[in-house]
């Protein structure tokens, strides 16, 4: 699981600076001609649709960042946008220090071949390729040879679980399994970056937690830096050290989970975080009370999930003590609190 | 359509303004006839006024191919240079499976290399049609090769063969790098589009001249009229091919750091392949029709067989040569198919040194090697015994004797009422319309289904068949085709009805029409002639026969295609079976009916050329006497006029059935 306690290391991967990205027919004079001046009316009056409206925002090295929104709100676009898949329309978007905008063509192949990798919603496996040679497809453009290929290829299939099945082709498997492959084959090239646009929502629910556990079993081995997209606020909850929601365009709040859950920028990231059941995010250090030297029980650690803590708590007598990852106590956790967090109220701030 | 009748929107006055205009052009077309006398200007275009376009363009391009020189070098003398090279690899197929090679000697001596022995070409062909079809499809190949052997039609057989292997590869690849034109550049795709149009509308012969001029009377010149026939179907389908890959896919080809051509020949070719292979059973379809076609020029083979026997009223060899093409038609058909429809699969496909992977190769060396070794001494396995051939011509001459004997007056009065009482009628009553009210009222239509640029269309391409001179040729043309559509139609659609709402008879329905569907056009001229004889009554029989597939497939079609929910809603509101068909199937269907109208009438303007050959009397007659005058324009004009006829047709009732498709609320497709 993420861990609230490791926080984002200074280095920044990914450098947003008031994105925009227009649609519709003179979108790119509209853009040219206002720059960041650019409003509801000049857009309403020139009949061009904003995707994506002035979005800022870092993604830092080793950090899982969520965007969330329901479909429309622009997140894929805004993905498409840090790939260089679409091309944006005002605004800066650096990629380690180069920016997409300027980028030639041949920088961009490369960081596509070295930096990148992407998983696609539907999988978008070659049809007329085995699984094995899908998986070693982006090594086979770079001109690599046949036998470094497959070895590689191996590798990955094999850290997927899907040994048994390198021969088959992608027809053949079931969904689940076809993103299996996909997420192997965009892993292959050992990237800095890993994109994945709604990778599990194309498939069943049960599957889809099975994914998510894989997904967080690789990223626990490989430490990449992630944007993941979906419109699943739980998937996003559940996987996101932080998590963009945006909203027709805009990016309407960025923070932890928690901070979402605990401070809502507005009424519509409140109707998200209502139904989410707060102790799977509230951390003890949230809710702790000050130290409390007469506690001797063992104590919990601050950076702890309150659902995970609130059986020995409510169990014992009275509050536990709560110490930090060195060991130092710092606060106090009482059954009172915890029964709150469970009762999914309201986080006094 | 509801919220026009309910807000009486300006929409509704300009629908009963076109109304209006249709009604005033019949009038008018009415008054000129009323006033115009027999021999008048407006019944009869004067030749005065004819713009003899097609004359200047005959002597322009025999200027050009013959007179016009660069360098020394003609056009024509340039071309054949190029016949030539495009000959070698027909002639080496086709030296190797039926003609042999001899290579002339500097001393005059000849050396001599024999052709595969048949047996071998038979083994070859068998396994390949098992590896990719199965066993069914290679009993059939096994059979259909059995019969050219049995029947003397080996040396013809793959004759047609070669020119249909060589078009098609030459036809896929130039079919596949237009078509990644037009995918890749919208400005290369908006001018190619409407030139396969033309190309693909315009009859055959038209271009048959041109191309007999450049190329002479060869099968070489009949290998490139059919590429010209096959390849834009292919670049059509290429650039859909490619439009279709997902989106994704063509994503992850970028995101993977594909360089262009990477990305085009590594992920997205190979992505579309299986609509490219389904592209390809399409245009080996097509070029096998064109090859038989084509025999007018001199491809020879089965289609020359099939063509002097028709021409000499030899029915018999005609039948026989008409078997054979069936027979390779629906083999080739069957084996494209299948290699189309394959997918791959891990237990058969599994990576293997080549010479493993396909042991049928390995085995069909063997024997060829050993038939090769063998016929050295056998010489029935080097060239099938004409002693051991069988023919049954002189049973078809019989029994067509047989048939004009017996039912000699029940044909002649079927032939006679319908030429007395329904063709000839129709044909004068078109001949005595006088032009500008013909041409007036199929404008004002063409405005009211489809607005100012179909009006400007249609008035323009029914322009040019006048001022050029063709308009009576013009009218032959279409009353031919208007009688055939409707005979047709008033066949086709009780039985695709029937076939929608039976399975049972579905069952039987859909196979035969699968059937005629493979058969080349040319085919359907036999039994006609056989039965009937030439002239229009049998042009009129051809044209039913091949147009009637289409109009059921599309009526059936549509009648399955209707939403189950409807259905289901009629059963419960306790419709009768005569009520749910008139109530919810046949309006449900109706955009699809229109379509295999459409078709219907599409595929009427193909046969129809085709039956000039059997002595049809229109604008395909004045194609048809172009070639043996050897007058290109006029060849291209009188064909440019079958073409515009269709097209305006194609497009009246394509938009028509979209805005039926608009009112009933569905998506034009």
């Amino acid at each position: 699981m993420p861990h609230g306690d490791t926080q984002p290391s200074a280095e920044t991967l990914i450098e947003c600076r008031s994105v925009w990205k227009l649609y519709g027919p003179g979108a790119d004079r509209i853009a040219s001609r206002h720059g960041q001046d650019i409003n509801d009316q000049i857009l309403a009056d020139a009949g061009v649709f904003p995707a994506v409206r002035d979005v800022t925002l870092d993604v830092c090295k080793g950090e899982i960042f969520v965007i969330m929104g329901l479909s429309g709100s622009g997140k894929s676009t805004l993905l498409r946008c840090m790939t260089g898949l679409t091309e944006l329309s005002l605004g800066e978007l650096k990629i380690k220090g180069v920016d997409l905008k300027t980028a030639s063509r041949d920088t961009l192949i490369d960081i596509r071949r070295h930096t990148m990798g992407m998983v696609f919603q539907d999988f978008a496996l070659l049809p007329h390729l085995t699984v094995l040679d899908n998986i070693a497809f982006p090594l086979k453009v770079q001109g690599k040879s046949r036998e470094e290929r497959y070895a590689k290829a191996r590798e990955m299939v094999e850290l997927v679980g899907l040994s048994e099945r390198e021969n088959y082709w992608p027809h053949e498997l079931s969904g689940g399994q076809q993103q299996r492959v996909g997420i192997a084959r965009s892993l292959t090239t050992n990237p800095e970056i890993w994109f994945l646009d709604e990778p599990f929502s194309a498939l069943d629910p049960l599957i889809r937690m099975e994914m998510q556990n894989e997904f967080l079993r690789l990223q626990n081995l490989l430490q990449k830096s992630i944007v993941f997209v979906t419109h699943d606020f739980d998937e996003a909850i559940r996987l996101a050290d932080r998590i963009a929601i945006m909203e027709g365009g805009r990016v309407v709040q960025i923070g932890t989970p928690e901070e979402l859950i605990t401070h809502p920028a507005d009424a519509y990231v409140a109707e998200f975080v209502e139904k989410v059941p707060r102790s799977k995010v509230v951390r003890v250090r949230t809710i702790m009370s000050p130290a409390d030297a007469s506690l001797t029980a063992k104590p919990v650690h601050a950076g702890d999930l309150v659902g995970d803590v609130a059986e020995r708590v409510l169990s014992g007598e009275g509050a536990v003590p709560v110490a930090d990852a060195e060991g130092r106590i710092t606060g106090s956790l009482k059954a009172a609190q915890v029964v709150a967090v469970l009762l999914n109220k309201e986080i006094p701030a | 359509m509801s919220d026009v009748l309910l807000t009486g929107s300006p929409a509704r006055h300009i629908g009963k303004a076109k109304y209006l205009l249709v009604a005033m052009s019949v009038l008018f077309a009415f008054l000129v006839h009323l006033v115009a006398g027999p021999e008048s200007w407006a019944r009869i275009y004067p030749e005065a006024w004819v713009w003899t376009i097609a004359q200047s363009l005959t002597v322009g391009v025999k200027y050009v191919v013959n007179d016009l020189s660069v360098a020394g070098v003609t056009l024509a003398e340039l071309t054949r240079g190029l016949a030539g090279i495009i000959e070698l690899p027909m002639l080496a197929l086709q030296g190797a499976l039926s003609e042999g090679f001899r290579f002339y000697q500097a001393d005059g001596s000849v050396i001599k290399i024999a052709s595969l022995p048949w047996p071998a070409v038979m083994f070859a062909v068998v396994a390949f049609a098992w590896r990719a079809a199965g066993i069914r499809v290679a009993l059939l190949s096994f059979l259909s090769l059995a019969y050219f052997v049995m029947f003397d039609l080996w040396q013809p057989s793959m004759l047609t063969l070669s020119s249909v292997l060589v078009a098609v590869f030459v036809s896929f690849v130039l079919g596949i790098m237009l078509g990644i034109l037009g995918y890749r550049s919208a400005r290369a795709n908006a001018v190619l589009m409407p030139v396969y149009d033309v190309m693909q509308t315009i009859p055959t012969f038209s271009y048959l001249v041109p191309v007999l001029l450049l190329f002479g009377f060869n099968p070489v010149a009949a290998m490139i009229a059919t590429v010209i026939y096959a390849m834009p179907p292919m670049a059509r389908v290429t650039t859909l091919a490619l439009q279709r890959v997902p989106a994704n896919i063509g994503d992850f080809a970028t995101m993977s750091g594909s360089s262009r051509r990477q990305k085009m020949w590594m992920v997205m070719l190979p992505a579309a392949r299986q609509n490219l292979l389904i592209g390809l059973n399409q245009i080996i379809m097509l070029t096998f029709a064109m090859v038989i076609i084509a025999s007018v020029i001199g491809a020879g083979g089965l289609g020359g067989k099939v063509y002097q026997g028709l021409k000499a009223l030899r029915i018999g060899n005609a039948v026989e040569a008409g078997i054979a093409i069936t027979l390779m038609a629906i083999m080739l058909d069957q084996i494209s198919r299948a290699i189309a429809l394959r997918r791959p699969d891990h237990l058969v496909d599994q990576p293997k040194p080549l010479f493993q992977r396909y042991p049928l190769v390995n085995i069909t060396l063997v024997v060829t090697l050993l038939l090769v070794v063998l016929a050295q001494f056998i010489p029935a396995l080097h060239l099938y015994p004409k002693s051991a051939t069988i023919s049954t011509g002189s049973f078809w001459n019989d029994a067509v004797l047989w048939v004009s004997d017996t039912y000699y007056t029940q044909i002649k009065a079927v032939r006679e009422a319908t030429i007395t009482y329904f063709m000839r009628p129709v044909k004068s009553f078109l001949l005595i319309l006088p032009w500008p009210g013909f041409i007036a009222v199929v404008t004002a239509v063409s405005y009211a289904i489809g607005g100012r640029r179909l009006a400007l269309m249609s008035l323009s391409l029914l322009g040019f068949i006048l001022i050029t001179g063709y308009w009576q040729g013009a009218m032959v043309s279409l009353y031919l085709v208007a009688i055939s559509v409707v005979l047709t139609l008033i066949l086709a659609l009780p039985v695709g009805i029937w076939a929608g709402l039976s399975t049972r008879a579905d069952r039987v329905v859909t196979p035969i029409i699968d059937t005629l569907q493979t058969l080349p056009s040319f085919v359907y001229l036999i039994p006609v002639v056989m039965l009937v004889g030439v002239g229009e009554f049998a042009g009129l029989i051809a044209i039913i026969a091949y147009s009637l597939p289409p109009g059921i497939r599309y009526t059936k079609q549509g009648i399955q295609n209707v939403v189950k929910s409807s259905i289901d809603a009629a059963d419960m509101a306790g419709c009768t079976q005569r009520q749910k068909l008139v109530n919810v199937q046949l309006p449900h269907a109706l955009p699809d009916i229109m379509l295999g109208i459409n078709q219907t009438i599409m595929f009427a303007f193909g046969m129809l050329v085709i039956t000039a050959l059997v002595g049809t009397r229109g604008l395909e007659h004045d194609t048809l006497v172009a070639i043996s005058k050897v007058q290109p324009g006029e060849g291209i004009v009188a064909g440019l006029g079958i073409a515009f006829l269709s097209i305006i047709s194609d497009r009246l009732i394509g938009q028509a059935s979209r805005n039926l498709q608009r009112q009933a609320g569905r998506r034009p497709q």
